[in-house]
């Protein structure tokens, strides 16, 4: 008996043993796994549209990685720990409309006109910048070589169908140089980076250039990105060209070159709300003069919002009433958009939009671009490009942005060591 | 009958009530002209606090201006004077911010450190956001260089940008090019600045040499020809050279050394920059107060990697200032603990030292330093360049190069920036009118 229980007791050993040491190492392994949260950022506010979330949650980054995001991740797994509480955390933001190919030339190609994307994104909360077509199929491996592959923050473009970009001459407006064959086999040869096709600059009647760009567009199966320098289109002609996703910038602005979108009445013009129906996009494009409250404010009201926040980023927009993007999607905040919505147009439609819908979320698994906004209150003023202001009492503010789990922005050193 | 006597004071009352008048007619007249120039006033910043260290001003007072020149500084300026008043109250109004240590010639050239490159960032798009409106670009271009800065940078800026001249002829390109001693021509460098370029050239950089004193000293013998300061970047020496003979033997007074703050880990293979606070007693050299005292000028140049709280706050507790702050504003820099000038400020203040002193650091004297006496200030008949603050308070972290951190309650931020009566920034649109909802609107 003795010999048979210490015989069953044996036999229990034989598979206890190797059991524990089974559990063991699982739970070694998990703990291993858990401890190489490189950066977790604890106690605030997720907003992320795409996943539908809007609470009180903790984002956790491994290796570059969205690792998990869920409620009360033990800080005792990360190897470092922020404290984001009181603070939104968003997806990175993205810009749908700047000029980014900075160089010596005047103008925007390779020019002076345009910004360099890490003077101006990181401290904005922005991880990812959409050049609006300042380069064509003829320099955009320039503008690969020099910018885009040189910057932190990550740079998409939208090709413009002329060949130079958005040069400071005329050979811009030369339509023989608007090549849809050159222009889809650049697209597609950097479709990693390539979002879509612009028309921006062309000053006569025929709807060749426009009509090349959209066919290009098509061709690649993404958005045509439409300007406001055609002063010869008609604004009803242009919105009935454009496809469902194709999308329209400097939506608010009031200038000569374009209808507005508003009518003397104040009333969005009906034509305008049935292309939006149809599913075209309109980005704000704000620049040094194309957001108007006279527009914005009706429109808003009116149901015609946009659906992204591009800055239309360059040198003279920088330090008008635009500043940053930050500041653009706080006019929203205070003309009633509500924090969510503003968030979601900054990130996940701005992704949709441009087909990146691996950008603009917080999914497990995706590229860890991250936001950490704070909300200052006061009284803060705001200003359009005719220079008018309005009031309001909140305003967004980039506390930490994290492009692909590193840390490029850290406005006052919350992931810093205090100093002793 | 009237005395003689009676008649003789009649006469000079009568003179008296006369000069009397005259005098009253006079004021009146210069009080009309005065009044007629007073509405002549374009801009009226209204009800702030002025803090002007060169003319010992730091109280309410109102700024006048007039085209692009200061017009009168005075309390209680009536806004029916001006034109365009902008209420400044709670804010304070400084003169444009000298940022005395910045890399801005912006250019192409993806393997150049700062001459022409990325490396080079825009000056208007960090200027005037942090109240600055005038940046000193820190030896970025040589002489050969330089007219490539001047036409494709300088000349399209809105920020007014100066310039030391790299003892070297090609400027930042490489670290390598930085030790090129045939390529330092003290005559060539001094040409440039007192022929070619005397409004914009205000001194010589040297910088990132690993040898002997051979560049400083092609620097100092350029800026003696030129009779403008130096400003070394004292780096990459292996072994390290000693900053003593540096500031004692090499120096002029009124040479700059910039980067006072940093604090390298010095090695025999490395080499680096032996620090102004002794890394084991943490006291501040005994020649680094003989050496301020002989006239030698310290410059912060916070930069990426020469910003050391470890250095800052000890030499500030021994009573040992800077001279001048400054960003040594780049690529590498922008981002990270250093940020932009208002943020650097704002950790001096966060050190402990006081708002004015702060302003004199980055306003006179920095203007003194380059020797531009017109640049700095507040005085009547000077370019408007000013800088309006606003003064927050809260929780604020400032950190160094090493990404430790200090907490502070106050921070700067810039409301408004003028650049030669210009507004060129303007954070709360105060100098805006209000929206109003078009009456056709509903």
């Amino acid at each position: 008996m003795y010999k048979q229980l210490n015989f069953k007791g044996e036999l229990t050993s034989v598979f206890a043993v190797p059991l524990m040491i089974g559990l063991l190492f699982f739970a070694c392994s998990s703990q291993v796994k858990a401890q190489d949260i490189d950066l977790l950022l604890k106690g605030g506010h997720v907003i992320d549209a795409k996943n539908n979330i809007d609470r009180k949650i903790d984002v956790a980054v491994k290796a570059g990685k969205i690792f998990r995001v869920a409620a009360d991740i033990p800080a005792s797994s990360a190897k470092k720990v922020v404290d984001v509480s009181g603070l939104i955390v968003a997806p990175g933001l993205i810009n749908m409309h700047t000029h980014v190919y900075a160089g010596s030339n005047p103008g925007f190609t390779d020019g002076t006109s345009s910004q360099l994307p890490d003077a101006f994104a990181p401290r904005a909360g922005i991880t990812t910048v959409v050049d609006a077509g300042t380069s064509g199929w003829r320099t955009f491996p320039d503008f690969k070589a020099k910018i885009i592959d040189n910057s932190m923050t990550r740079v998409l473009a939208f090709l413009s169908i002329a060949a130079g970009g958005y040069s400071a001459d005329k050979a811009q407006e030369n339509i023989a140089e608007m090549d849809v064959q050159k222009t889809v086999e650049t697209v597609n040869k950097h479709a990693d980076i390539l979002v879509g096709v612009r028309i921006g600059r062309y000053d006569g009647t025929e709807w060749t250039p426009f009509e090349r760009a959209s066919e290009a567009a098509k061709l690649v199966n993404k958005p045509l990105f439409v300007e406001c320098h055609l002063p010869m289109y008609s604004l009803e002609d242009q919105l009935n060209r454009m496809r469902s996703g194709d999308i329209m910038t400097h939506a608010f602005e009031n200038v000569s070159e374009r209808m507005t979108v508003v009518d003397d009445q104040g009333k969005v013009r009906p034509f305008v709300l049935a292309a939006q129906k149809r599913g075209v996009l309109f980005d704000i494009g704000h620049g040094g003069g194309g957001f108007w409250f006279n527009q914005a404010i009706p429109s808003f009201k009116q149901g015609l919002w946009p659906n992204s926040f591009g800055t239309d980023e360059h040198r003279t927009s920088m330090n008008s009433g635009m500043k940053t993007m930050l500041n653009v999607m706080s006019k929203y905040l205070n003309m009633g958009m509500t924090m969510p919505d503003v968030i979601a147009r900054g990130s996940w439609n701005a992704a949709k939009s441009i087909k990146r819908e691996d950008l603009g979320n917080l999914s497990e698994g995706s590229v860890a671009d991250i936001a950490v906004l704070s909300v200052s209150k006061g009284k803060f003023g705001f200003v359009d490009s005719g220079n008018n202001k309005i009031e309001g009492d909140k305003k967004l503010e980039a506390e930490l942005t994290v492009r692909a789990g590193r840390i490029i922005w850290d406005l006052n050193g919350l992931a810093a060591s205090p100093f002793k | 009958m009237r005395t003689k006597k009676a008649l003789i004071s009649e006469f000079i009352r009568h003179l008296y009530v006369k000069i009397v008048l005259g005098i009253t007619a006079c004021l009146v007249l210069i009080l009309i002209v005065a009044t007629v120039q007073a509405q002549e006033i374009d801009i009226l910043l209204k009800g702030g606090h002025v803090i002007d260290p060169k003319n010992n001003i730091n109280s309410k007072m109102d700024v006048a201006i007039v085209a692009d020149k200061i017009f009168r500084i005075a309390a209680d300026i009536p806004a029916s004077a001006s034109k365009k008043t902008i209420d400044v109250s709670g804010l304070y109004v400084t003169p444009g911010i000298i940022d005395m240590h910045a890399h801005v010639f912006h250019g192409p050239d993806v393997n150049s450190i700062s001459a022409n490159s990325h490396g080079g960032l825009q000056a208007d798009a960090f200027s005037f956001r942090a109240g600055v409106t005038t940046v000193v670009d820190a030896g970025s271009a040589g002489w050969r260089n330089f007219p490539y800065f001047k036409s494709q940078v300088i000349d399209r800026s809105q920020t007014r940008i100066l310039a030391f001249l790299n003892v070297v002829g090609g400027g930042m390109v490489t670290r390598y090019d930085q030790q090129d001693v045939t390529d330092m021509n003290p005559e060539m460098n001094a040409y440039m600045i007192t022929r070619l370029h005397p409004n914009i050239l205000i001194g010589i950089k040297s910088a990132h040499y690993w040898g002997d004193f051979t560049s400083v000293d092609k620097a100092v013998e350029s800026g003696k020809l030129a009779n403008v300061p130096v400003i070394v970047d004292f780096g990459e020496h292996s072994p390290p050279n000693s900053i003593e003979s540096l500031f004692m033997e090499h120096f002029r007074p009124g040479d700059i050394f910039t980067h006072t703050f940093s604090e390298h880990a010095i090695s025999e293979t490395t080499g680096g920059r032996e620090s102004i606070v002794d890394v084991n007693t943490r006291k501040v050299k005994p020649f680094v107060f003989a050496a301020q005292k002989r006239g030698i000028i310290f410059d912060v140049g916070h930069g990426a990697g020469a910003f050391n709280f470890n250095q800052a706050i000890p030499a500030m507790r021994q009573g040992f200032l800077p001279n001048t702050i400054s960003t040594d504003l780049y690529n590498l820099s922008m981002n990270a603990a250093m940020k932009d000038m208002s943020n650097v400020m704002s950790k001096f203040l966060a050190m402990g030292m006081g708002l004015q002193d702060v302003i004199l650091r980055s306003t006179w004297n920095p203007a003194q330093v380059i020797k531009r006496p017109e640049l700095g200030h507040l005085s009547v008949g000077s370019e408007a360049d000013i800088a309006v603050f606003n003064l927050k308070k809260g929780n604020f972290g400032y950190m160094d190069i090493r990404r430790t951190k200090i907490s502070g309650t106050e921070k700067l931020e810039a409301e408004l920036t003028l650049r030669a009566g210009r507004v060129v920034w303007d954070l709360n649109g105060i100098s805006a009118p209000e929206w109003q909802m078009p009456t056709s609107t509903n």
